[in-house]
């Protein structure tokens, strides 16, 4: 009995670790000023919303990651749920890999790719 | 301290370690521009490690350096005969051969119901071993600049060892150096294959300090900043590729408001410190200077 319910344990806890994995949707556009961007977020877990959480958005250019970043930015909730927005000065437009750390009910890394347009 | 400067401080303690690699061949003589190759290694191999097989971070540290050094005297082996710019150009061919070969790479595994693994150009997220240990991005910073300390402790005591006057022989003169009973090709296999588990050692804190990597983070750019680092800081001593790092980053970091023109005026700027002090900052001359004002 005591192995069944083990097993029954072992067998659930994917399940439930992949519970708390978030997924992010990003769009961005240009702000009007050079090099600038409006982001807009949207983070959802089992494709419900996620609110609530503290977003800061950073962002590396793949080829030099170390020394081409982007000052983190904390993302501010947007109008609907799950939403969360964020404006990001880039030093040139091109493909950037957007790093969001979650903090809050959810802590995770997510690292997106977007190319930026100017 | 905010994040940001965190996050700062630790990338200048990773780029020290590929800096270090860079400096360590320069004294015996031989300039790389493949460093990037076992950083690119150390990163996969301990991202791997954590991340697919649940390893601790320790022990993927271990794996990682233990094959960047095979990585490195793979690519030593038949490139220690070339000489100067032929084995600059030598190791900077391996480099994108090992770029190519992470961009060829997919091995992913069923992770907690998540695929992780590399996945070629798509690269390899979900290297979460700092979230899932709760290591704070303070706490890691500190581990990054211990093991950063105890690297520059072993450059000061082989420095001062008969071994460290064995590898500053073979970089001023190969010939003299073997004449005096060298075995010039064993030593020069070893420092490159110490080069390479050194490099390995900041890849694999990168992996993990990023928690994603691809190959593009390992191509030229890497290569030409760790030689610049080292070159720049100066080569008398092992401080040398710390210093030019925190003058890159600073410098860089400093001129944040020349957005992307930044890296031209900084590019000017190592040109014209090389023309001024062609062995960097903190070369030979420098040293015996300050040994002798302050022994």
């Amino acid at each position: 009995m005591a192995k069944s319910a083990l097993l029954l344990i072992l067998a659930l806890l994917p399940c439930a670790a992949l519970a708390q994995r978030a997924k992010a949707d990003l769009r961005c556009t240009p702000s009007g000023t050079d090099f600038v961007y409006d982001c807009t977020i949207q983070i959802t877990r089992e494709s419900k919303p996620l609110s609530g959480l503290t977003v800061v958005v950073g962002a590396d250019m793949p080829s030099m990651p170390m020394a081409h970043s982007v000052k983190p930015v904390k993302a501010s909730p947007g109008k609907t749920p799950g939403e969360y927005r964020a404006r990001l000065e880039l030093e040139m437009p091109g493909e950037w890999a957007v790093k969001l750390r979650l903090s809050g009910p959810v802590r995770d890394v997510l690292v997106l790719h977007y190319t930026f347009r100017p | 301290m905010d994040e940001y400067a965190l996050g700062v401080l630790t990338n200048i303690g990773l780029f020290s370690f590929v800096a270090l690699s860079a400096y360590l061949l320069l004294i015996a003589g031989e300039l790389s521009f493949g460093q990037q190759a076992f950083f690119g290694v150390g990163a996969y191999a301990a991202g791997s490690a954590t991340a697919m097989f649940g390893l601790s971070l320790p022990v993927g540290v271990v794996i990682a350096m233990a094959l960047g050094a095979a990585a490195a005297a793979l690519v030593a082996l038949p490139t220690l005969r070339l000489r100067g710019l032929y084995f600059a150009m030598a190791t900077l061919a391996a480099a994108e051969m090992f770029r190519i070969l992470f961009e060829l790479i997919h091995w992913q595994l069923d992770v907690e119901g998540e695929l992780v693994g590399p996945d070629g150009t798509q690269g390899f997220r979900g290297i979460r071993w700092m979230l899932e240990s709760g290591v704070e991005p303070i706490r890691f910073a500190g581990i990054v600049w211990l093991l950063l300390v105890l690297v520059l402790l072993a450059f000061v005591y082989i420095e001062n060892s008969k071994l460290g006057a064995t590898i500053r022989a073979l970089g001023q003169d190969p010939t003299l150096a073997g004449a005096l009973g060298i075995d010039v090709q064993r030593v020069k296999l070893g420092v490159v294959a110490a080069s390479g588990a050194l490099a390995a050692l900041g890849g694999a804190l990168f992996a993990h300090h990023n928690t994603y990597i691809e190959p593009r983070n390992f191509d030229i750019m890497l290569g030409v900043h760790s030689l610049a680092y080292a070159l720049i800081g100066g080569l008398g001593t092992a401080l040398g590729p710390l210093l030019g790092v925190l003058l890159d980053i600073g410098v860089l970091e400093a001129s944040r408001f020349l957005q992307g023109y930044r890296m031209i005026v900084f590019g000017g700027l190592v040109a014209l410190l090389l023309i001024w002090r062609p062995r960097g900052i903190l070369d030979e001359k420098v040293l015996h200077w300050l040994r002798a004002r302050f022994s």
